[in-house]
């Protein structure tokens, strides 16, 4: 069964875990200062916790800096509409109504799930972003992969996403990543990756901007350092609330 | 001229939507011959992995347009159209114009696209060529080149709408679109706009568009789009239905004449391998130089049978 966390809040430790890069910082040169005074290799803590919803199947609350998102899973339940006949389960998708995200989320998502788990049914994702801060898309997929495992929905691995944009010229200059909303609309251009960390393989990359192959592969292996770490955090989140449920 | 098209042989009761995977009803037999074949590197059609299917182009197909083109693809089919209006630029890019890029899918080319059957793929299709065409989020790397298109700056600019229309669909519907804006752009005239000078600042200039002189749109810039689907551990370009209902996955890649990317996304699917992703963007690369000239050519002779007839 799966866990229901989060019912008695005191046993959770709400203190912030961080994740920090090891690399030395390259920009010491550099007179722009992150609006939140972060490295530019350096993310913003995470506040992860699931079982927010009592009613839904599973669900989680996600807090990455100002970026505030909540997911409830629901199912896996009869497919409503009549549709047709479907080995495999479906996955239903809804971030706030709105379809960009939405399909983008269901993208990143498919690959994870054993969808032949839940044959003829649904089970449906609703994201809810509850105040955006920048990188709301990455936060609704991590958490999302978080409120799927609360449900108990088999999944290859949990689904860690990460983004970075550059700033001034994509061609020479500087990565930052998990951008704040201000930095996000200053963007010369952004990739983004979600993946899963111990499988090592990415079920999305979304790359906007002009990019050369080395500045790519740059940004991928930072994104894929940063998703291992988020996906560490993701799973002592996990195991947090079933020891508390336990007790 | 074209090659011959075996598969229409094989696979005549196959319904025609394709692009997502599992709605094609192949046999366990079909399925193997695909499947076989690609890692044979001769695909149904008689084509290599890499190989693109013949590219037909036709512009100045919609006289009401400024711009038009309809790209055949074997059986894919698209016509896109670029209409150019005078609007008012952004506050946030003062000194830019506008650009919206909108796909429809019509139902026949599927019959599943009736009513809002195809509204699902048009937003994806739309959402994936607008990431690929107009760059990040200030306007850098952008194929199209926003800056041109301004007239006053903070006061008037153009808008350009490109409009896309799915006609048939056999695979690979984002890459003939893409190919279709390309040639829909280069064939685009922007009528010369006379600024009245000596205008208030405070007031919307007043303007002449002149309806003889065009200035022609600069399209180098503007990236072609290479999607490679994965089937088994090979990549092909160029997928028809049949092929991409086996897929594993697909990337598509939109690559400018410097072998810059300028885009990137992944469609669905099962999860890659980073390096399985690096490897495919080299490959788009290489492929990209071969598609641009070609598709270059093609749009070039297009052009002079228009002004002939």
């Amino acid at each position: 069964m799966a866990a229901k966390a989060g019912a008695s809040p005191a046993t959770y430790s709400p203190s912030p875990t961080t994740y920090k890069k090891n690399r030395p910082p390259i920009f010491t040169d550099v007179d722009w200062v992150r609006p939140d005074g972060r490295d530019f290799h350096q993310c913003r803590p995470a506040f992860l916790r699931t079982g927010a919803v009592n009613a839904a199947s599973g669900s989680a609350y996600a807090e990455f800096g100002n970026t505030k998102v909540m997911v409830s899973i629901f199912g896996p339940r009869e497919s409503k509409k009549a549709m047709i006949y479907s080995d495999i389960g479906r996955l239903n998708c809804n971030a706030s109504d709105n379809k960009e995200i939405s399909s983008q989320l269901h993208k990143s998502l498919e690959g994870a799930i054993m969808l032949d788990t839940f044959p003829k049914t649904t089970v449906d994702v609703f994201a809810l972003v509850l105040e955006s801060g920048g990188c709301d898309l990455p936060v609704v997929i991590s958490c999302a992969s978080l409120a799927l495992a609360d449900a108990g929905i088999m999944m290859y691995d949990l689904v860690a996403a990460v983004s970075v944009v550059c700033t001034s010229s994509c061609l020479g200059k500087n990565l930052v990543i998990d951008p704040v909303s201000e930095e996000e609309n200053y963007q010369d251009g952004g990739l983004m990756i979600t993946c899963l960390p111990s499988r090592n393989e990415v079920t999305q990359l979304t790359i906007t901007g002009e990019w050369s192959t080395p500045k790519i592969h740059e940004a991928m292996e930072l994104c894929l350092d940063a998703c291992s770490k988020l996906g560490k955090i993701m799973r002592s989140c996990l195991k947090e609330s079933s020891s508390t449920s336990q007790e | 001229m074209f090659l011959v098209d075996v598969s229409i042989l094989y696979f005549c009761n196959v319904s025609a939507i394709g692009y997502y995977v599992g709605m094609v009803g192949l046999s366990v037999g079909e399925k193997h011959f695909i499947q076989g074949g690609i890692a044979q590197d001769l695909r149904t059609d008689g084509r290599k992995r890499l190989t693109y299917r013949p590219i037909f182009v036709e512009t100045g197909v919609i006289a009401q347009a400024n711009g038009s083109a309809r790209v055949k693809m074997g059986r894919t089919e698209v016509i896109v159209s670029v209409k150019a209006e005078l609007g008012r630029p952004s506050s946030s890019a003062p000194d830019k114009g506008k650009v919206s890029i909108y796909i429809d899918c019509s139902p026949t080319a599927a019959p599943q696209f009736e009513g809002r059957g195809g509204e699902e793929l048009s937003m994806e299709l739309s959402a994936a060529l607008r990431q690929c065409l107009l760059g990040g989020k200030s306007g850098a790397g952008a194929g199209i080149n926003l800056s041109s298109l301004s007239i006053v700056d903070g006061k008037i600019c153009w808008d350009l709408y490109i409009d896309g229309l799915v006609i048939s669909m056999d695979g690979n519907i984002l890459d003939a679109l893409g190919a279709a804006i390309k040639a829909a752009l280069s064939n685009t005239g922007i009528p010369k706009v006379n600024v009245a000078s000596a205008a208030p600042s405070d007031e919307q200039p007043e303007v002449d568009v002149s309806d003889e002189e065009f200035l022609q749109f600069d399209t180098t810039a503007v990236p072609v789009i290479i999607t490679l689907t994965k089937i088994g551990r090979h990549y092909i370009v160029d997928a028809t239905s049949e092929e991409e209902s086996q897929m594993s996955s697909a990337v598509s890649v939109s690559i400018n004449r410097q072998g810059l990317i300028c885009g990137l996304t992944k469609r669905g699917g099962t999860g890659l391998d980073p390096s399985v992703i690096l490897d495919m963007i080299s490959v788009a690369k290489h492929v990209s130089e071969q598609l641009m000239n070609k598709l270059d050519s093609e749009i070039a002779a297009a052009e002079a049978m228009e002004e002939e007839s």
